[in-house]
């Protein structure tokens, strides 16, 4: 039994392919970021200046890093205050209904398979202020047509939007499966004691699903902090800069501006950033969600 | 314990032999993507007993509005194809603004861009050069005798080597509906004044004055540049660099504030910061809008009806007027944007060849004449200007001639005098002062300091 | 008052239901039409005359079955082969006798899933230059195949530590090598939470923009967003055209769905939730 569980040639060779390439792309990577971060190197010179911590200063001195922030947060509040609980109460809604659940689970699902590309192209067109189909719906109420992409006010809850569309099904998706997971008996011994639907849900379902819902926050969460491609194929940061979040500061000045060195300053503060909210979210959050479970 | 190494051998092998399929399976695609290319041009390659190779050309002709450029670009690769024994030409369409701000800046941060490309003379190919990225031409340019051919090849040459070849030359001005100008007794303004004063009764009319596109800020930033020109001397653009001059200098803040200005007061389209470049050729199109500022190139858009429709022969063109009648008129004129070559062609005998024959065929008379033409790209070889106008008789052609003919003083577009991080700034500075974010003064105090940056970065 | 309060939920599910499935449908008929003008005079309905020419031009145009079957073989294969891996340490580290080491190489994979891959972009392109991969299906494959481990293995070692010794243990008893236990015994178990990695995992590739669009620059090699958003700056104009392309594009996926949805959609679960 040992003997075959305690083999060091399997053991080193099961673990290496994964391992290798996590220290290829992750681990390595990080460093070079991090080396990067204290030159002036502009991406293509064979010399490289190392200058300390000016780049970070300067990212710090920068109103329009802020901004990029700024949108980060957006991501995740709108993720946490608005979508989770439009994802709970709609997955409560598809276990309690008796027909069509298929079709809705189905449905709603659907938007989470397509490329993120495309439906940035999609709904770059539904925002069209001309004819797209958002200001032709709000048109039939009156409402005066809504610069969506091109006006500051408005281009950032509209890249919210069109990525809540894309990701609530999934989750919904993901909630659901907990929901049903519940016995039943639970349910029902509470229904024939006289509570109502909206109590059972807020006594019963909800707190047994909530480890599954912290999860769903957490992967909003990251997907948040990683959120660029929409971002890119929507607006491409803009207008001036007003929807950029940091990966895509990050492209626009390591990138278009030759400065690669600041680039990997701005990459070094995103993980040290993911790393803060994460950790806060666990001690914070979680770990006070998980005594409420017990 | 041999088992279980078998076992993982087989393993191994199962996983390295899907990552090689891949790899090998990857291989075989770009061949017969390659062989189709190839197929698909007219003209059969001939049989040769020359080991077949490629070199790929990243061009930036896609879309409707560049189809006559891509003709051109087309008959030139056929020709070289037939010319070169083996080789394959693969065409790499992308954006321009994609290409020149984001993947040829990527590619050669790699050190890796296609053998032929599409590149921005100054800065861009003089930053690559200065790395020994690309090709020096200078031999080849001797060798076939078309040196002095070239009106100006500054922006592509560095220390006195020449790096890339401009592919037609441009001047940036005004378009207009001139069934609109006679049908409400309008004339080609002489003074700045005036051209407000036409773009105030344009907008009374209900119509709007100037398409304008500003989702990438290069397009507004063509009124600006020649705005600024005008308050502050064309001549302010080359001391940035230096620090000669300075952005916050109060005539370039009354530029912006003039731009700011026909901003608030309404004479380009709502939203604009959210349009792409070919929207606003689409307003003039459609009668929307009566004027767009924009380079010459814009010609060959107007002159076809396939996309320009009822408007063809509608259109005219004239430069920006001066502050002052009389005074002369500054314009933007450069041939800046060209094809660069990778220096590992070099390396390479026969690719060296191949580039060589595409040089041979691409710039010629005949070749510029045919630009002229056809696509409406005045000519970045020597060619005087009689013969221009007879080369096109089309009526919007020959404002552009004239057009050129009364330029007093032509500059560069300001992103040939400047750091790539500066015209970052300026982009996101000009579209904030559309989006009315942000006053002149601040804008440029925000501009200066990109450019002190970067000026002492490169010290 | 019974019936109502069965109705009531479906109004609210049938309204979000067409939140998701309008913009499609708005998206078909878009394409019909001839041109701007038209979507802009009747933007809802179906044209009066029907032309198919946008789809022909933008097959034409947009190379987007080359796009789509690039994305389709990336997707797969990088999915396939970190799931491999990730089993294997998985596997390695849950089920095999060194705890001291294996916490430690856990815990550092674990930190994997803290750092944000893209922000990884530049000195990633870096390695990739190095190797010399660049413009290779090889340059997304590697780094699809490790920005899934961390994930992978997480949902892996879970769901192999919840399998019972006992059965290991007979396996053994059996003759069976560590290797053959991994092949044999411990991958059947751990299938359902395999298809939800491989789900995950697939989408995330099938998705991927910022690496496709900036270690490949050959039009052949392209993968479906990339590709697509390519399509859309050389046509950004005439969006009855790009309607059309966006059904191709689409429709693919659309179908492979409405065949595998109820796998789909147990497999997101599956793994995860009992894991």
């Amino acid at each position: 039994m040992n003997k075959a569980l305690r083999n060091p040639v399997v053991y080193v060779l099961f673990i290496l392919p994964a391992f290798i390439l996590f220290l290829a792309f992750f681990i390595y990577p990080v460093f070079t970021a991090i080396n990067n971060s204290f030159t002036s190197w502009n991406g293509i010179s064979k010399t490289v200046n190392y200058i300390g911590f000016d780049n970070y200063v300067q990212a710090f001195n920068d109103d329009a890093f802020w901004k990029s922030v700024r949108n980060n947060v957006y991501f995740i509040l709108f993720s946490c205050l608005i979508q989770v609980p439009l994802i709970i109460i709609f997955s409560l809604l598809i276990a309690n209904v008796k027909k069509f659940k298929g079709l809705y689970k189905t449905a709603v699902f659907m938007p989470s398979i397509m490329s993120t590309a495309v439906i940035g192209i999609l709904w770059g067109f539904i925002y069209n202020p001309d004819f797209g189909l958002a200001n032709e719906v709000l048109g039939l109420f009156g409402v005066s047509p809504i610069y969506w992409l091109s006006d500051k006010n408005w281009a950032m809850i509209s890249i919210l939007i069109t990525n809540a569309w894309q990701w609530t099904g999934f989750y919904i998706v993901m909630v659901l499966a907990a929901i049903l997971s519940i016995p039943k008996e639970l349910d029902e011994a509470a229904a024939i004691d006289g509570a109502t639907g909206v109590q059972r849900a807020m006594k019963i379902t909800l707190p047994l699903i909530m480890p599954i819902v912290s999860v769903v926050i957490m992967l909003s969460i990251a997907g948040a902090m990683k959120a660029a491609d929409i971002v890119l194929v929507m607006t491409k940061g803009g207008p001036a800069g007003s929807t950029d979040v940091m990966a895509t500061y990050m492209i626009r000045y390591a990138i278009t501006s030759f400065r690669h060195g600041f680039g990997n300053a701005i990459a070094v503060l995103i993980f040290v950033f993911t790393i803060i909210i994460t950790v806060l979210y666990q001690v914070l959050i979680a770990k006070r969600t998980e005594r409420i479970e017990y | 314990m041999k088992k279980s190494v078998t076992m993982l051998l087989s393993l191994f092998f199962v996983a390295s032999t899907l990552l090689a399929g891949c790899g090998s399976s990857n291989d075989k695609n770009t061949a017969n993507e390659g062989n189709t290319a190839a197929n698909n041009k007219p003209a059969n390659e001939a049989k040769v007993s020359d080991e077949p190779f490629e070199i790929t050309i990243r061009h930036t002709q896609i879309g409707e509005a560049k189809k006559f450029r891509l003709a051109i670009l087309d008959d030139v690769v056929k020709k070289t194809q037939e010319a070169v024994p083996g080789l394959t030409i693969k065409l790499d369409g992308v954006d321009s603004e994609v290409n020149r701000k984001e993947k040829l800046r990527g590619e050669m941060a790699a050190g890796k861009p296609p053998e032929v490309f599409d590149v921005f003379g100054s800065p861009d190919a003089e930053l690559y050069a200065k790395e020994g990225l690309m090709l020096d031409l200078t031999p080849i340019l001797d060798e076939l005798g078309i040196k002095d051919k070239f009106s100006d090849l500054g922006p592509f040459t560095h220390d006195g080597k020449i790096y890339g070849l401009p592919i037609g030359g441009s001047i940036e001005g005004i378009f207009y509906n001139k069934e609109y100008f006679e049908q409400k007794g309008l004339t080609v303004p002489k003074t700045l004044d005036e051209l407000e004063a036409i773009a105030e009764k344009v907008k009374a009319d209900g119509k709007i004055p100037f398409a304008q596109a500003s989702k990438d800020a290069w397009i507004p930033l063509m009124t600006t540049n020649n705005l600024w020109s005008y308050y502050a001397g064309a001549d302010i653009t080359y001391g940035f660099k230096s620090g000669e001059t300075k952005w916050t200098d109060e005539n370039m803040v009354k530029a912006i504030a003039k731009h700011q200005e026909w901003v608030q007061k309404g004479y380009f389209k709502k939203g604009e910061l959210g349009f792409e470049y070919a929207d606003m050729r689409n307003q003039v199109i459609t009668g929307e809008a009566i004027m767009m500022m924009d380079g010459s190139w814009a010609n060959s858009v107007f002159r076809d009806p396939a996309q320009a429709g009822e408007m063809v022969g509608k259109i005219g063109y004239f430069n920006m007027p001066p502050l002052k009648e009389g005074d002369p008129f500054v314009v933007m004129q450069d041939s800046n944007n060209g094809y660069g070559f990778s220096s590992a062609v070099g390396e390479d005998p026969r690719k060296l060849e191949a580039v060589k024959e595409f040089i041979k065929n691409m710039w010629t008379d005949e070749m510029q004449l045919r630009g002229l033409k056809e696509d409406g790209v005045l000519p970045a070889m020597k060619m005087d200007l009689e013969q221009m106008k007879t080369a096109s008789d089309d009526p919007l052609m020959q404002d552009i001639f004239k057009a050129v003919s009364e330029i007093g003083n032509a500059f560069p577009a300001f992103d040939a005098l400047v750091q790539a991080e500066v015209n970052t700034a300026l982009g996101m500075g000009i579209q904030q002062i559309i989006g009315g974010e942000i006053e002149p003064q601040k804008m440029l105090e925000n501009v200066q300091a990109a450019q002190d940056a970067a000026n002492a970065a490169s010290e | 008052m019974r019936a109502t309060k069965k109705v009531i939920p479906h109004i609210f599910l049938m309204g979000y239901l067409l939140v998701i499935l309008y913009p499609f449908l708005f998206v078909i008929f878009s394409s019909l039409k001839t041109n701007n003008q038209d979507i802009a005079s009747n933007p809802f309905g179906l044209p009066s005359s029907i032309t198919f020419d946008n789809y022909v031009n933008a097959w034409v145009n947009a190379k987007i079955s080359v796009y789509f079957f690039n994305s389709l073989y990336i997707g797969i294969l990088a999915a396939c082969v970190s799931i491999l891996f990730a089993a294997m340490l998985s596997f390695a580290v849950t089920r095999m006798r060194y705890n001291k080491i294996s916490a430690i190489v856990f815990q550092l994979i674990l930190l994997g899933m803290l750092i944000p891959n893209n922000s990884l972009l530049l000195p990633i392109y870096g390695i990739m230059s190095k190797l010399g991969i660049l413009d290779t299906h090889m340059a997304l494959l590697l780094p699809y195949i490790a920005n899934a481990i961390p994930f992978s293995v997480i949902i892996l070692a879970a769901f192999m530590r919840s399998l019972p010794g006992e059965i290991e243990e007979a396996a053994v008893m059996d003759g069976l090598s560590s290797a053959g236990l991994f092949v044999r015994i411990i991958v059947p178990l751990t299938i359902p939470a395999i298809v939800t990695v491989f789900i995950i995992n697939f989408l995330g590739n099938w998705n991927e923009f910022l690496l496709a669009n900036y270690f490949l620059s050959n039009d052949a090699l392209r993968t479906l967003p990339v590709g697509m958003v390519g399509f859309r700056d050389a046509y950004n104009t005439n969006y009855a055209q790009m309607s059309a392309g966006i059904v191709f594009s689409v429709l693919p996926v659309m179908i492979i769905y409405a065949i595998l949805q109820e796998q789909i959609i147990e497999g997101v679960t599956a793994g995860s939730v009992k894991g």
